[in-house]
C-alpha cells in the first residue's frame, strides 16, 4: 500500500486581497516524484514554503507521515529538520566551505560530533559528485556546483522529502544537466521529492505525477503519460505545448 | 495605562532630581579630613599664577601657595588639572574639593560655587603688538578696535557689560579664547589688535614676546582673586580663610609674589 | 625646556589616550552589536526605539555628553573623569557602531536567513551562524573608519582634566611658548596611532576574506 508521507488539505495563503492559492489538496506518498508546473507567479514557490513552513499558510493543514505540523504547538525548527528544501539561488552560506555549508546542519542541529558531522557530510558529497571540491568556497565553484552542494545540504538531514523551487531555473543551459541527474539519481534511489521546474523532459521522463496549476488552483493532475498524451482540460494542453516548445523535450519525442 | 506610565517615570525622575540636588548636610571639610587628602582643581596653562615646569610638574603662584595651605589643614593635596571652564562645574559636582586658578570674584560663579578672602589683588591689562597704530587712553577706547579675551574669565565678562551690552563693541570684533597664549598668537598675527587680560600673566607673555607690549592696565574687572569654594560650605571656607589670614600676617604671600611676579 | 623633555612629556599622555580608545571602542562594539541585531530582528516597536537612541546620540556633540555624564548624572557619585569621558565616549560610539552593523546586517540577504532556518536551524543560530559571520566582514570597512575616529575624540576628555596627549600638548605650549612644536607633537602622535590601527585592520579583513574566482 502506498505510504502517504506529505498530505495537504484546503491549503489556501493570501496577501491582503491578493490570493495565492487556495482550497489546495494534495497528497504525496512515499518514493513519489511530484512534478508541479505552471505559469510563473502562480503560487508554486510559495506553496513548497508553504510546506515546510518558511511561510504560514492562512488555512488549511498539512501532515508529514502523521503529525499534523500546521498545529498551534507544532516545532517548526524541528519539522524542518524532516523536510530538505533546494532553492532556485541556491542560497549556499558564502562564508563556508562545500564541506562546511553541508555540515552545518550536523554540528549545530542535529549536535554531532566533528568528526560524524564530516564523515557524513563528505558522504553526501561524493553523492552529488563534489567530494573533490569539499573545501572550496561557493565563490569558487560554478551554478551546477554550487546546486548540487545546495542539494547535499538538504539531503544531509537524512529529509522525509525533498523540495525542489525551481532547481535549475538560474544554471547556464550547460550546467543543468548535472543537476537533473543528480536529481533523477535521487528520484531512481526511492527519495520523496516535490519538485516546482519548467524542465518538461525531466517531468516525463522522471514524475511519478504531474500537477498542472494556474492561478492559485490545481488545474490538472496524473501520470505523465496522461497529462501530456490525454489531458482533460484544453488549458492544460495549450501550456504543455507552449513549455515544450521552449524548454524541449526528450529525445524519445516524436511528435 | 499610559497615563501610569507616564506618572511612574515623573515620579522617579524627580526623586532622582531631588536626591541630586539634595545639599549635603556634612562640609566638605569632614570628607577631606576623613580621607586625609583634598583635591584642588587647578588649570596648569597660565604662567606665572599656574604651569608646568622644565620636568613637567606643576609649579606657579596659585601652585605654591595652595601646597602651603594643604600642609596648615594636615591633608595631603591632590592636584587635578582641567581647563578652566571645567573648573567651577567641577567644584559644584564634587569632583574638585575647591579649586584655585586666579579666579575673581563673579557674581555668576557666585550662583553655583562660594569664594574664599581674597588671597591677592591683580589689575588688568590692554596688550598691543608693535603693529598697533591705535589709541587706548582709557579702557573704552578698546572698543574701537578688535578685541581678543579668554572666554569664562571676568575680563569676558567685563567687556560683554561695558562694551559689548551698550553697544560699543560689536560682538562680531569680540574673539574669546580658550586660553590666553591663544589670543597672544591671534594679537602678534593681527587678527585681533588688542588683548584684554590679567596683567601679570601678561606681563609674563611681553617678556617672552618683545612684539607685545603693555598700553593699559588698572583695576577693572580684576582687583582681588580668591580660592574657589563649594556651595555653601561654611566650614571649609572658616578654614581657608583662616589659613590665609595667617600667610598673610607672616608675608609669605607677599615672598611669593615677588618670587613669581618680578622679572 | 629641551626637545626631549618637551616630546617625552607629550607622549606620556598616550597611555591615558590608549586607555580611553581601549574602552570606548569595545564598550560602544558590544552595545552597538547588541541594538543592532535588536533593530534588525526585534520586531517594528524594538526598532523604533533603536532608531531613537541613534538620533539622540549621534545628534549630540560627544563633548557636551562628557559634560553631561560627568558634571551632572555622576554628580554624587565617584566617577574619575577618564572613566567618565571613557563611558560616554563609549555610548556615543555605540549609537554609531549600531548604525554600522546593522547596515552589515541589512547587506547580508535575507534569503540567508532562510536557507539556515529550512536546515532545521532556529531564528537565533541562523542568526549566529550564518548571518553574523557574513556581517562581520561587511562591517570591517566602516569599523575602521570609527576606530580611527574614536582615536581622535579621546582627546576630548581633556575637557574633563584627563593627562592626555592635547592637554599636555597645551600645557607645555603655554609654559614654553613654543606652541607649533607641541601641536605638531600631538599630530605625529595621533597620526601614528591612527595610522597603525587602520593599517591592522586591514591585514584583519583581508585574512577573513572569503576567497572566491572573478
Amino acid at each position: 500500500m502506498p505510504k502517504p508521507i506529505l498530505t495537504i488539505k484546503n491549503l489556501t495563503k493570501k496577501y491582503g486581497e491578493n490570493i495565492i492559492f487556495q482550497h489546495l489538496d494534495l497528497n504525496v506518498n512515499e518514493g513519489d516524484t511530484i512534478v508541479i508546473i505552471g505559469p510563473s507567479g502562480t503560487g508554486k514557490s510559495t506553496l513548497l514554503r508553504s510546506i515546510n513552513l518558511l511561510t504560514r499558510p492562512d488555512e488549511g493543514q498539512i501532515w508529514l507521515d502523521d503529525e499534523e505540523i500546521t498545529a498551534k504547538g507544532a516545532d517548526e525548527d524541528q519539522v524542518r529538520q524532516h523536510i530538505g528544501m533546494v532553492f532556485q539561488n541556491f542560497l549556499l552560506f558564502n562564508h563556508l566551505t562545500a564541506l562546511g555549508n553541508v555540515k552545518l546542519g550536523l554540528s549545530k542541529v542535529k549536535k554531532m560530533s566533528e568528526e560524524a558531522a564530516t564523515e557524513k557530510a563528505m558522504q553526501e558529497l561524493s553523492r552529488v559528485g563534489l567530494a573533490d571540491r569539499a573545501y572550496h568556497y561557493p565563490g569558487q565553484l560554478s551554478g551546477g556546483q554550487q546546486q548540487r552542494v545546495g542539494i547535499a545540504r538538504a539531503l544531509a538531514m537524512d529529509p522525509r522529502i525533498m523540495l525542489f523551487d525551481e532547481p535549475t531555473s538560474a544554471l547556464d543551459p550547460e550546467l543543468i544537466g548535472e543537476v537533473l541527474e543528480v536529481m533523477r539519481q535521487l528520484a531512481l534511489e526511492g527519495m520523496t521529492m516535490l519538485v516546482v521546474t519548467h524542465e518538461m523532459g525531466f517531468a516525463r521522463e522522471v514524475a511519478d505525477r504531474i500537477v498542472f496549476m494556474e492561478k492559485g488552483y490545481i488545474v490538472e493532475e496524473g501520470s505523465p503519460d496522461e497529462m501530456f498524451n490525454y489531458p482533460k482540460f484544453p488549458r492544460t494542453r495549450e501550456f504543455l505545448w507552449k513549455i515544450t516548445e521552449l524548454y524541449g523535450s526528450t529525445d524519445k519525442d516524436t511528435n | 495605562m499610559k497615563k501610569r506610565i507616564l506618572l511612574t517615570v515623573a515620579l522617579v525622575l524627580s526623586v532622582a532630581l531631588l536626591v541630586g540636588c539634595a545639599t549635603e548636610a556634612d562640609s566638605v571639610l569632614d570628607k577631606i579630613n576623613q580621607a586625609g587628602t583634598v583635591v584642588v582643581g587647578t588649570s596648569a596653562d597660565y604662567p606665572p599664577y599656574e604651569y608646568i615646569d622644565d620636568a613637567g610638574a606643576m609649579t606657579g603662584f596659585d601652585i605654591e601657595l595652595m601646597t602651603e595651605i594643604v600642609k596648615r589643614m594636615g591633608v595631603e593635596l591632590q592636584w587635578e588639572d582641567m581647563p578652566f571652564d571645567s573648573l567651577v562645574a567641577a567644584v559644584n559636582s564634587g569632583k574638585l574639593d575647591m579649586s584655585i586658578s586666579c579666579f575673581n570674584y563673579d557674581e555668576e560663579r557666585d550662583l553655583t560655587v562660594d569664594f574664599s578672602e581674597a588671597y591677592y589683588t591683580t589689575e588688568d591689562a590692554f596688550v598691543v603688538s608693535s603693529a598697533f597704530t591705535g589709541s587706548i587712553v582709557v579702557p573704552e577706547d578698546a572698543a574701537n578696535y578688535k578685541v581678543g579675551v579668554q572666554s569664562g574669565t571676568v575680563q569676558d565678562g567685563w567687556l560683554t557689560d561695558n562694551l559689548v551690552t551698550p553697544g560699543l563693541l560689536s560682538e562680531a570684533n569680540l574673539s574669546r579664547y580658550e586660553r590666553v597664549d591663544q589670543a597672544a598668537l591671534d594679537l602678534a598675527s593681527g587678527r585681533i589688535d588688542v588683548l584684554m587680560g590679567d596683567y601679570v600673566p601678561v606681563q609674563a607673555l611681553v617678556a617672552q614676546n618683545p612684539d607685545l607690549l603693555v598700553v593699559f592696565h588698572g583695576e577693572l574687572s580684576t582687583g582681588p582673586i580668591n580660592i574657589v569654594l563649594p556651595e555653601g560650605d561654611t566650614a571649609l571656607k572658616a578654614e581657608v580663610d583662616r589659613i590665609i589670614k595667617e600667610l598673610q600676617a607672616e608675608g609669605f604671600i607677599d615672598q611669593l609674589a615677588v618670587k613669581y611676579f618680578s622679572e | 625646556m629641551d626637545l626631549g623633555q618637551l616630546l617625552s612629556y607629550i607622549a606620556s599622555g598616550t597611555v591615558y589616550t590608549v586607555g580611553v580608545t581601549l574602552i570606548a571602542l569595545p564598550s560602544g562594539l558590544l552595545i552597538g552589536t547588541l541594538l543592532a541585531l535588536l533593530y534588525v530582528y526585534g520586531g517594528k516597536s524594538a526598532a523604533r526605539l533603536m532608531n531613537l537612541y541613534s538620533t539622540v546620540f549621534r545628534g549630540i556633540p560627544p563633548l557636551v555628553l562628557l559634560f553631561i555624564l560627568f558634571f551632572a548624572v555622576t554628580k554624587g557619585i565617584n566617577l574619575s573623569a577618564f572613566w567618565a569621558g571613557s563611558l560616554s565616549l563609549g555610548i556615543v560610539s555605540s549609537a554609531y557602531q549600531m548604525e554600522i552593523v546593522r547596515g552589515a546586517l541589512l547587506s547580508v540577504s535575507g534569503d540567508q536567513l532562510m536557507a539556515a532556518r529550512s536546515i532545521g536551524l532556529s531564528r537565533l543560530e541562523a542568526i549566529r551562524y550564518v548571518v553574523l559571520p557574513q556581517a562581520v566582514r561587511l562591517a570591517i570597512p566602516p569599523w575602521s573608519n570609527e576606530a580611527a575616529i574614536i582615536i581622535k575624540d579621546s582627546s576630548l576628555v581633556y575637557a574633563l582634566g584627563v593627562p592626555e596627549i592635547l592637554r599636555r600638548a597645551q600645557l607645555i605650549g603655554a609654559s614654553s611658548q613654543r606652541y607649533l612644536l607641541a601641536y605638531m607633537s600631538a599630530a605625529v602622535i595621533y597620526f601614528l596611532l591612527v595610522f597603525v590601527t587602520t593599517r591592522l585592520l586591514a591585514l584583519f579583513e583581508k585574512k577573513l576574506t572569503i576567497p572566491s574566482n572573478p
